[in-house]
């Protein structure tokens, strides 16, 4: 009963939120018209320290250049192993940045990081990813765009490991801790995934 | 007079700039590939690395080692020869491809065989392009061939450190348990796995091709999720007794659990 009523509650949740998306969200290059909504955004009431806060501002704006950077993967990408890991980041980060977003805001405040690359140096500097590195990528084609897309998003998510460990460790509030557990586990095995297509591409 | 005065300012810039920048914990790199050792460590190929499985962007030493370790104990694993490192067939010259999780300023990319440097690549302390790559010229060797890469920051005393095993000239003869001739299958990417050290079990974060899901679209019969399984839209699991319909075809990751990403996996029941 409980069960039930819950699992009915995402679901109104996860309509809701794919109603909304169609309003908003630009149209993705992807073949899947899945809505790339639907997580849990409930109200984060834990305690939060400033590590937390900077976690997830810094995050949102990591998530939305790998975002950028997926979407034109998923699009470009010549093997398919890689076309379905990088619209599957699409969706499941472009869901993320919406709960982060949501919890900063209920926290009242600013739900994106200052884009000032050095104030954010002692909480392990903000993503290495730059805007010259995203036009890299559009400009690359062919093989050539595989090669240049692992060596990037690789890097990207090695970043993404390394603040989530950092609010593992200095982080207070438990939804946001919750989220750098996965978001360590699941970009470390990307890395694996990525290495493992890497390694696949011939040799030049 | 005003170029002493230039020259100071850069310099002051210079040292503000390097003690912002070599401070983060993200001041990595590593060649992904052709495969280095830390990246076999990484990707599953070779397993029982240790610690170096999870980060292999930090094998990072004082300039002039020649060690594939950087002599850092805990990652020791990189420096045993003995090991059944895979070695990527390539032919008379390849390219090495680098991850950086931050863009050092840098003086030089260096490449060795043995004893001898057969290349490197000056920056001249600049910061390195978005994307670094090198073709290195191999045509003086042939069959097994241990490449060391050395990557020298411009602005600290550091390097990193990488081992490449290769084979040059591939295809024959030589043992190569790795990296067959890519084909378009889905599963293509998973490299060959060489014999395991140990046959444990345990490293359950650890790959080949990935199994797959499918097969229970539309039936009733939906199976327990597991993660590095490919499952495409339509596919039921059940994960914590609740079931979900796969919104997106996807290989399963751990931390990609479906209560965690609902935009992969819609709860029906």
């Amino acid at each position: 009963m409980t069960r039930r009523l819950t699992a009915a509650l995402i679901a109104a949740t996860t309509l809701t939120l794919a109603l909304a998306a169609c309003g908003t969200a630009p149209a993705t290059p992807t073949a899947d018209p899945t809505p790339p909504a639907g997580t849990n955004v409930a109200a984060n009431t834990g305690e939060h320290n400033d590590n937390d806060v900077m976690f997830l501002q810094m995050m949102v704006n990591h998530h939305e250049q790998g975002v950028e950077m997926a979407r034109i993967a998923a699009e470009k990408a010549g093997s398919d192993q890689l076309k379905t890991l990088a619209a599957a980041v699409v969706a499941t980060q472009t869901d993320e940045v919406t709960t982060m977003k949501s919890w900063l805001t209920s926290w009242g405040k600013a739900d994106s990081a200052d884009t000032d690359i050095n104030l954010h140096a002692d909480h392990g500097g903000l993503p290495a990813t730059s805007d010259e590195e995203i036009e890299s990528l559009r400009s690359a084609a062919g093989a050539d765009f595989d090669t240049t897309f692992l060596a990037l998003f690789t890097g990207h998510q090695h970043n993404a490991v390394e603040m989530a460990k950092t609010e593992a460790a200095e982080g207070v509030n438990p939804d946001a801790k919750a989220l750098a557990k996965s978001i360590d586990e699941s970009r470390t095995a990307q890395i694996q995934l990525m290495l493992q297509i890497s390694a696949a591409v011939p040799a030049a | 007079m005003r170029r002493t005065l230039t020259t100071s300012l850069l310099a002051l810039g210079t040292v503000a700039g390097s003690l912002v920048i070599a401070s983060p914990a993200s001041a990595h790199g590593y060649i992904s590939s052709p495969p280095s050792r830390q990246a076999n460590c990484a990707s599953g190929a070779v397993k029982d690395c240790g610690a170096i499985q999870y980060e292999p962007q930090s094998v990072e030493g004082p300039k002039g080692l020649t060690s594939c370790d950087a002599d850092i104990p805990g990652f020791a694993a990189l420096d045993e020869d003995s090991r059944n490192w895979p070695a990527t067939d390539v032919g008379k010259s390849t390219t090495f491809n680098w991850v950086l999780t931050a863009r050092h300023k840098t003086t030089t990319w260096q490449y060795f065989v043995g004893n001898k440097k057969i290349a490197e690549f000056n920056d001249n302390g600049a910061q390195p392009a978005a994307t670094v790559r090198h073709q290195v010229d191999l045509s003086a060797y042939s069959g097994r061939t241990k490449v060391l890469a050395v990557w020298n920051i411009a602005d600290t005393p550091m390097a990193f450190y990488n081992c490449v095993d290769l084979n040059v000239g591939g295809g024959g003869g030589s043992t190569t348990p790795v990296n067959p001739a890519p084909s378009p299958s889905q599963t293509s990417a998973a490299p060959v796995q060489p014999p395991a050290t140990s046959p444990s079990p345990s490293a359950s974060a650890t790959t080949s091709a990935p199994a797959t899901g499918g097969g229970n679209t539309g039936g009733g019969g939906a199976t327990t999720w597991k993660s590095w399984t490919a499952y495409k839209t339509g596919d039921k699991v059940t994960f914590d007794g609740v079931t979900y319909e796969c919104r997106q075809g996807h290989t399963t990751l751990p931390g990609w659990e479906p209560p965690i990403v609902l935009a992969l996996w819609l709860p029906i029941k």
